[in-house]
Formats: structure tokens, C-alpha cells, sequence
């Protein structure tokens, strides 16, 4: 799925947007590749939604820059943007039927009617909805609706679809499944998909990059797996799954090496890679939950390992998450541990053997 | 569509103007005119300087128009009082009894008469009050009575019941809105905590649907203030309100000052009565949270 | 169920007291008596054709029609523009206009009415159906402000940009996604506007020339008891008149409810 060497198909330089004396976007740059599925992810108020509707037309900037196949969007308006949208809402028109919806964005296009109906029919079966043209628009469910939103934006080739939380108003089933046809629809037409979500496992499970937003700017962009691995900074991996933060003090920093002296776990020493740049704050290593393992008797670490005390199980079927002090101190980590047979669940109090890999480690400082 | 602040205010304006332009030469330049005169000498159907504020010295001052405003406002709010008690019970019952299916129903048969020509209704109980008229021989027809009852001619009483009567699906409406908007759980927790069905009524339906109750007020008093028709066609111009003094004023004493003076009178009279009752709403409301 | 036993006996009484006149129009519209009162003296339609010959009042019901036809349509239209940017746009001064734009609904239609009459007099300007149209209009756009503010405010922002995001200008917005969304607004705007103007007396009697509108001529045909039962025959039709137009009103609402996929959450108004 690498698009490392695709030509660039979105690009910000130093976007700004205010609302009034209010700071929605603060200096965002970057690019977006052609062909490539990616989210802008971020709580609620990160001004990933805006950024998007710039993308659109929607909004326009205070400052900056946006480029589309690298044309310049200023003054250009939404209408003849290179880009169609997939609402949170849907926006289905409510007076149409399914096939007058989806047929909406040729109303100039030159084809005769026949071939604009055999667009139609097309687009409704690319998503699903082969022979579902006559239905009103307002008496489909919310997967459905979803559906036809699609097709419509994309019946008109567009080089970018903006999807905006398309996926918000579903069940977690639906969603689910949706997000599998979305990805597999966004390998089949091959454009350029913009996921807004401020779900981060909707963003890791799907997207080639993400952009990480908080307050404006976006705080990290790269592939989801060092998005999750290597996140830049303590906020990013706190809001990116569950990561334990570990109190260390550091020892020494030498070339590509850093020494640190983390509680509970003792001395480690770190990969540069593992060490993203300073920001001034209190060092901590973080830990993600499943790169921790009790070790049951018989089993012996096979790098690094440290005792300690279960303080609380969670059993989640599939799972067990255990909440573990580690070697006599107060700082408590959380590991989950797959429930394979012949792997019973402990008891709290009981007194374990934590197996861990300096490398999982992560320095935020 | 986008928009920076500055070009949504332009494009704001732009599309508020046409309407706005409308209101202000057709409605805020005429009642400016107004105050203007109410501050002049009026004779003759024309004004004259110098500024001046005998014309409201005399509105409250002079009998004729203090008894004449005094009753005016008395028969506003006797109609006020009437109508929204009458309504309330009405507008609870279509709440909380009516099945939700049935209350659109309801509400528009409630609000057909309202429709229906203003001039005949109140023209109707002209000859439903008057001597001889539709009350009056069935009273007498069913023997309560030996003589003709003649309401009409208490033109106080007949110009209340004909108001009443014009405003009620006003006050109906704004009151069924607010119960409405009662959480029937909080009168299953009224009645959980051991109240009765009607001390659950008076500690928690009626405060919370008081704000419906004062717009229902607002809505029936401040156009009776102003009703020219119900005295003229009713009270036969034996028992004339502001309005028709208003007119007496303008057109038959020719006084375009005085008549301007006893319009913004009562612009300021509804203004000050309304506002109290809408601080009376907002403090009883704010005292409540 | 024996609760809410009074208040529904206390509701049917209300609802009697509410259609009494309405219930004695056709009674007494219909009765060949030329007294209005009991005991009923038999049927007839004669009060309808005198009415039907009445050339006046055919005369003052013709100006009535062009006046609330004019004052709904202008009002709409100007209602269009105004709630189009209550809903869409944030401006300075906001609240003021639409305060003014407003203001006749708590204004006595008599100050109204007085105070458009000086200045038009200070003007010069002739008394006309024209005069009474600028008068009605003023009291029946805060009506259609209201209503077509809702009208709009039902209406999903991200409708209408994704018609722009489809390809389509901003005014091929309007007339393909707005307008019809927007259009049982408006005809149930432009029908009430249509009513209060047939219905309004005060503008229509202080800002009309000596030739009356509708309303004024039932209003000076009523002090004479001989023209009463003929003023009740032409009550009946205008009641039933009422009716109709009321009950399209609502087939309009509703219709403009399921079009959107909406619920119906309530009554008229």
C-alpha cells in the first residue's frame, strides 16, 4: 500500500483560518498524494472538518495556501473545484428520487440522456444499490443513504472525494462493514479519498497516512503504524489507543544513544529512532498495553523482564487487560493478554513476572 | 459560499435590504413622524412648532381621557384575565388527555374560528347580545326571564365577552406549547415523592408551563389595547377604547398632535405592561434554577 | 377512565363557546325570518341571491381580492429575502432590523395605520388601494417572516452545498434545491397573508378612498338590521371559504413534512 512515489495531489502551505478573533487553523502544511486514502484525524474542535472544507471551497482561508493538482483554490469556488464531498449528514436531496440524486452533478454534462442513465445505473452498482434509481430518497436507511451520497459524488470522476464522518451516524455493525467497502471502493476508482473521523481506529484501520490534528495544527502525518508505534509526542499517543506512561529520568544521551533510568523498570537503553524531539516536558517512556506480557510459569522472557502485583483484571472474552504495579513501586501499567487455551485468567494479588522489549519503548521528553 | 465575516455581513445586508428599506419608510419613518408630532401644537389638520409637551400634560390630566384610558386598560385586562383562564384548562386538557394522534386535531379545531372573518364574529354578537337578538329570546323563550336582557347595552360587559371570545385560540396555543414541553416524569416523581395529583399540579405543572401563561397574556392584551373595531361595531361608540380616541383625534378634531401624543401614550403604556411581565417571567424563571 | 372527565365536558362546552357565532351564521343565513333571533321562521335562500345582487358589495370584494393578492405576494417575496439571511448569514445590526421588520405584530394595528396616514397625508399622497396594499403588507410580513423562517431553517445546510459541490451556481441552487424545499413555506405564507389582508379592517377602512374594501362594507352593512341576514349569507361563504383554504394549507404542511422525511410534530402554526 506504500504511495511514497506518487505525484502530490493536495498541498498546504501555511493555512490560516480565522473566525473572527478565533485561531480554527494555525499554519497547516503538507501534502496529500494522489491515490491515497487519507484521514485528518482529531477530537472534536481540531478544525479537521474545516480543514477539509477549504479543501471543498466551503470555507475560505485568512492566510496560506491550497493547492489542488497544483493549481492554486484561491477564488476558485466550490462548484468547479476538482472535488466532490460525501456529507456528515448525507444530504440527500429529500425531493428527489435515488437515480435523481445520484444523477444531481450532470445536469451539464453533454451526454445524451440514455448514457447519462447508463452513468447512473452504474454508479448505484458500484455501491450497492443496483436497481434501487426509483426509490424515494427519504425512504432509505442511513447505510443506504450513505450509499447513494457516494455514488453521486462519485459519478462525476472527481480527482478527490472528501468524506465528512460519513461514517458517524451508523451502528457499530454497519460501520464496521462500511469501513471495509469504503476501502475496497477507494482501491477500485482509485482517487484520491480525505476522511475526516475523530475515530482513531476507523483512521488507523483504513487510511495509507494520517494527519493527526489538535488545536489547529496537525500534530503529526505519517502511516498508521508509526502513528502508533512511533508517535511524536505524549498527546498523540495518548489519543491513539492506550499507551502506559512510565516517570524516567535520563541518564545520557550520546549519538544514537539514550540511557534512560525508568521507575519500575530500571535502566534502558533507547535507539534515537525511539526518542522523537524534545518539548521541554517532564520524560517519560510510554508503553503500549500489548507489547507487555505475563509470563506464566514455564515461560521465560526473552528480553527484558520485571516482577510485579496484579491490581485489577478486566476480562473482555477475546482479551484480558491487566492492571500490573510494577517491581514494588506505584507506578501501574496496563497489558492485555490475548485468551488462548491453556492460558487461565489471574487472580488479583497475584504475583507475576512482566516480559517486555526495550525496544517498544517510546521517550516523550 | 464561502464566506469571510466581513463579505457574509455585505451579502447579510444585501439580501435583508429589500424588506428592511420597506420597514423603515413605511414603518420607522411614519412612527418617528409621530413622535415628532406628539410634541408639537396641532390645529386644524396641520402641526406647528414650538415644541411643546402640553398634549400629553393634558392626556393625564384632563378627565375625559384619564377615565377614558383608565377604562380602556381596566377592559384589557379583565379580557386578559378571562381569556387565559378560560384557555388553560383547555390547553391542559388537550396536553394531557388528548392522545398524541388527536391533538393536531384538535388544536386546529380550536384555531378554525380564529380564520374565519374578524368583522362577522364580532359583528355576530351584536345580534347574538342585543335587544331582541339571539340571547334574549332564547332566555325568554325557555321563560328565565320576562324581559329582554339586552346585554349589548352594557357596552363594558358585551365589548369583554365579544374580546374574550376574538382572542381566545391566542391564548389557547402558547399555554398547550409550554405543558407540552413538561417531562411527564417529573410529575410521576411529584407523585413518587407522595404528592397528590393536585399539589403535583400546583408545585410542578403549573410554575413550569408560567412562561406559556405570560406569552399568552402578552399575545391577548397588547392587541385589545388597540382594538378599534370591538368598541366601535359593539359598544355602538358609547363606550370608545384608545383607539377610537385615537381616531377621534386625528381625523375628527383635525388634532394630528394630540392623536400622536395619545399613540405613543399607548405604544408606552402596552411597551412598560409588557415588559414587566416578561422581568416578571425571567426573574420567576431565573429564581427557579 | 373516568379522569379528565370535567375537562373534557369543560373542553366540548369551550369549543361550543368558540363556534357559537360560526354554528348561528349559516342557522340564521338560511332562515327566512329578517330578525335575527329565535324561534327560526323557515328556510330560504333569499338573503344569498340579495347578496349575490348586491353590485357594491361585488364591487368591494373585487378590490379586496386585487388588495390580498398584491399584499401576499409582495409580503412573501419580501419575507424570502428576509428569512434567507435570518437563517444564513450573521451581520451587524441584525437583531434592530429584524426588530423593526417585526414590530407590527406587537404594534395596535391603529397606530399602524395613524401613523402611516400622517405621513401619506403630509405627502400629498392620494388615498388608494395602493395605500391600503403598503399598509397591508407592512402587517403581514412579520407573518411571512415567521413562517418561511421556519421554512428555511428546516432546510439542512449541507444541501446546499453539496448541489454547489455537484456542479451547480449558487442561484441554480436556489431555484433546484431551496425552492422546493422551501415552497410549502411559501404558499402557506402567501395564504395567510392572503387571509389577514381580506380579513384586516382597520388599514383597510383609515387608508382606503371613500370606495370600500370587503371588511368595511360588512363592517357599515351590519348598523343596518334589514342588510344583516344577507351580511350572514355572505359570512357563511366566507367561513366556508376559510375552511377550504385552511384545510389546503394543512394538506400543504404535511405534504411539505413528508417530502422531507420529517415528522409531524404538531397542529397549524
Amino acid at each position: 500500500m506504500t504511495s511514497a512515489d506518487k505525484p502530490t495531489m493536495i498541498e498546504f502551505k501555511d493555512v490560516h483560518k480565522y473566525y473572527g478573533d478565533y485561531h480554527a487553523l494555525r499554519g497547516i502544511n503538507g501534502k496529500i498524494r494522489a491515490g491515497e486514502f487519507f484521514s485528518l484525524l482529531g477530537p472534536s474542535g481540531c478544525g479537521k472538518t474545516t480543514l477539509l472544507r477549504t479543501i471543498a471551497g466551503f470555507e475560505d482561508i485568512s492566510s496560506g495556501a491550497v493547492l489542488i493538482d497544483g493549481k492554486s483554490m484561491a477564488n476558485v469556488p466550490a462548484n468547479v473545484r476538482p472535488t466532490n464531498m460525501v456529507f456528515q449528514s448525507y444530504a440527500i436531496f429529500p425531493h428527489m428520487s435515488v437515480a435523481e440524486n445520484v444523477g444531481f452533478g450532470l445536469r451539464r454534462d453533454p451526454r445524451s440522456k440514455a448514457e447519462k442513465a447508463k452513468a447512473v445505473e452504474e454508479a448505484l452498482e458500484m455501491v450497492g444499490l443496483k436497481g434501487y434509481g426509483a426509490r424515494a430518497a427519504h425512504a432509505l436507511s442511513g447505510g443506504q443513504r450513505q450509499r447513494v451520497a457516494l455514488a453521486r459524488a462519485l459519478i462525476l470522476k472527481p480527482k478527490v472525494l472528501l468524506l465528512d464522518e460519513p461514517l458517524s451516524a451508523l451502528d457499530k455493525k454497519m460501520r464496521e462493514h462500511m469501513q471495509v467497502e469504503l476501502i475496497k471502493l477507494q482501491r477500485q476508482v482509485g482517487i484520491t479519498f480525505i476522511l475526516v473521523t475523530h475515530d482513531q481506529e476507523e483512521a488507523l484501520v483504513m487510511s495509507d497516512r494520517i494527519a493527526v490534528m489538535f488545536e489547529g495544527e496537525i500534530a503529526q502525518l505519517a502511516d498508521p503504524e508509526t502513528l502508533y508505534r512511533r508517535p511524536n509526542s505524549k498527546k498523540v499517543a495518548d489519543f491513539i489507543g492506550t499507551m502506559n506512561f512510565i516517570p524516567c529520568e535520563i541518564v545520557s544521551e550520546a549519538g544514537e544513544h539514550v540511557t534512560v533510568d525508568a521507575k519500575g523498570l530500571g535502566r534502558v537503553d533507547l535507539d534515537i529512532g525511539q526518542a522523537p524531539p524534545a518539548r521541554g516536558e517532564a520524560p517519560v517512556v510510554g508503553l503500549r498495553p500489548e507489547t507487555l506480557t505475563l509470563l506464566y510459569p514455564g515461560q521465560t522472557a526473552t528480553e527484558r523482564a520485571t516482577e510485579g502485583v496484579i491490581d485489577e483484571v478486566i476480562y473482555f472474552g477475546d482479551m484480558t487487560y491487566y492492571d500490573v504495579y510494577l517491581g514494588g513501586t506505584d507506578v501501574e501499567v496496563r497489558l492485555s493478554m490475548r485468551n488462548v487455551p491453556g492460558r487461565p485468567v489471574l487472580d488479583v494479588g497475584t504475583k507475576v513476572q512482566v516480559a517486555w522489549s526495550p525496544s517498544a519503548l517510546v521517550l516523550f521528553r | 459560499m464561502a464566506q469571510s465575516s466581513s463579505s457574509e455581513a455585505k451579502a447579510g445586508w444585501l439580501l435583508v435590504s429589500p424588506p428592511a428599506i420597506y420597514a423603515v419608510l413605511l414603518l420607522a419613518a411614519p412612527l418617528a413622524t409621530v413622535l415628532v408630532y406628539s410634541v408639537l401644537t396641532g390645529e386644524k389638520g396641520a402641526v406647528s412648532l414650538p415644541f411643546t409637551l402640553e398634549n400629553y400634560q393634558e392626556l393625564f390630566t384632563k378627565p375625559i381621557y384619564r377615565v377614558l384610558m383608565g377604562r380602556s386598560l381596566m377592559i384589557s385586562f379583565l379580557v386578559t384575565l378571562a381569556t387565559v383562564l378560560l384557555a388553560y384548562p383547555i390547553a391542559y386538557y388537550v396536553s394531557f388527555y388528548v392522545k398524541p394522534s388527536k391533538k393536531a386535531l384538535w388544536l386546529f379545531l380550536i384555531t378554525i374560528p380564529f380564520w374565519t372573518s374578524y368583522i362577522i364574529r364580532v359583528s355576530l354578537w351584536r345580534t347574538i347580545l342585543g335587544y331582541d337578538g339571539i340571547v334574549d329570546s332564547v332566555v325568554m323563550g325557555l321563560g328565565l326571564s320576562d324581559t329582554q336582557l339586552n346585554i349589548l347595552s352594557n357596552g363594558v360587559a358585551s365589548i369583554i365577552i365579544t374580546l374574550a371570545h376574538a382572542y381566545a385560540p391566542f391564548a389557547v396555543l402558547p399555554i398547550f406549547v409550554s405543558l407540552e414541553k413538561v417531562d411527564r416524569s417529573l410529575l410521576e416523581a411529584g407523585q413518587d415523592l407522595g404528592e397528590s395529583r393536585w399539589m403535583t399540579f400546583l408545585r410542578v405543572t403549573l410554575p413550569l408551563s408560567l412562561p406559556g401563561v405570560i406569552a399568552a397574556v402578552l399575545i391577548v392584551f397588547i392587541p385589545t389595547v388597540g382594538d378599534y373595531v370591538t368598541p366601535e361595531l359593539i359598544g355602538g361608540g358609547k363606550t370608545p377604547m384608545i383607539a377610537n380616541l385615537m381616531e377621534t383625534q386625528m381625523l375628527k378634531q383635525r388634532d394630528q398632535a394630540m392623536g400622536s401624543a395619545i399613540a405613543v401614550a399607548a405604544m408606552t403604556i402596552v411597551a412598560v405592561i409588557s415588559l414587566i411581565f416578561v422581568l416578571l417571567n425571567r426573574r420567576f424563571l431565573g429564581a427557579r434554577k | 377512565m373516568k379522569r379528565g372527565f370535567g375537562l373534557k365536558s369543560y373542553a366540548l362546552l369551550y369549543l361550543l363557546f368558540l363556534y357559537a357565532p360560526i354554528l348561528i351564521l349559516p342557522l340564521f343565513a338560511f332562515n327566512a325570518g329578517t330578525v335575527v333571533s329565535f324561534p327560526l321562521k323557515g328556510f330560504t335562500t333569499q338573503w344569498f341571491g340579495e347578496m349575490w345582487a348586491d353590485q357594491n358589495l361585488r364591487q368591494a370584494l373585487g378590490r379586496s381580492l386585487i388588495i390580498a393578492f398584491s399584499t401576499a405576494t409582495i409580503s412573501t417575496i419580501l419575507g424570502i429575502f428576509a428569512a434567507r439571511a435570518s437563517v444564513r448569514y450573521r451581520f451587524p445590526g441584525k437583531g434592530p432590523v429584524f426588530g423593526l421588520i417585526l414590530l407590527p405584530m406587537v404594534l395596535p394595528d391603529i397606530v399602524v395605520a395613524m401613523a402611516l396616514l400622517v405621513v401619506l397625508l403630509s405627502l400629498g399622497v392620494t388615498l388608494s388601494i395602493g395605500t391600503i396594499i403598503m399598509g397591508h403588507v407592512l402587517l403581514c410580513m412579520p407573518f411571512a417572516v415567521a413562517i418561511l423562517t421556519s421554512a428555511f431553517q428546516s432546510l439542512d445546510k449541507s444541501l446546499e452545498e453539496a448541489a454547489l459541490d455537484l456542479g451547480e451556481t449558487p442561484w441554480s441552487t436556489f431555484r433546484l434545491i431551496i425552492l422546493p424545499l422551501v415552497m410549502p413555506g411559501i404558499i402557506a405564507s402567501f395564504l395567510i397573508c392572503f387571509t389577514i389582508s381580506i380579513d384586516e379592517f382597520v388599514v383597510a377602512n383609515f387608508l382606503g378612498s371613500g370606495k370600500p374594501v370587503l371588511s368595511v362594507y360588512i363592517f357599515g352593512q351590519f348598523r343596518f338590521p334589514a342588510k344583516v341576514p344577507a351580511m350572514l349569507a355572505l359570512g357563511t361563504i366566507l367561513v366556508a371559504f376559510s375552511v377550504c383554504l385552511l384545510a389546503i394549507a394543512e394538506y400543504f404542511r404535511r405534504r411539505g413534512i413528508a417530502k422531507t422525511g420529517g415528522k409531524d410534530s404538531g397542529g397549524f402554526l
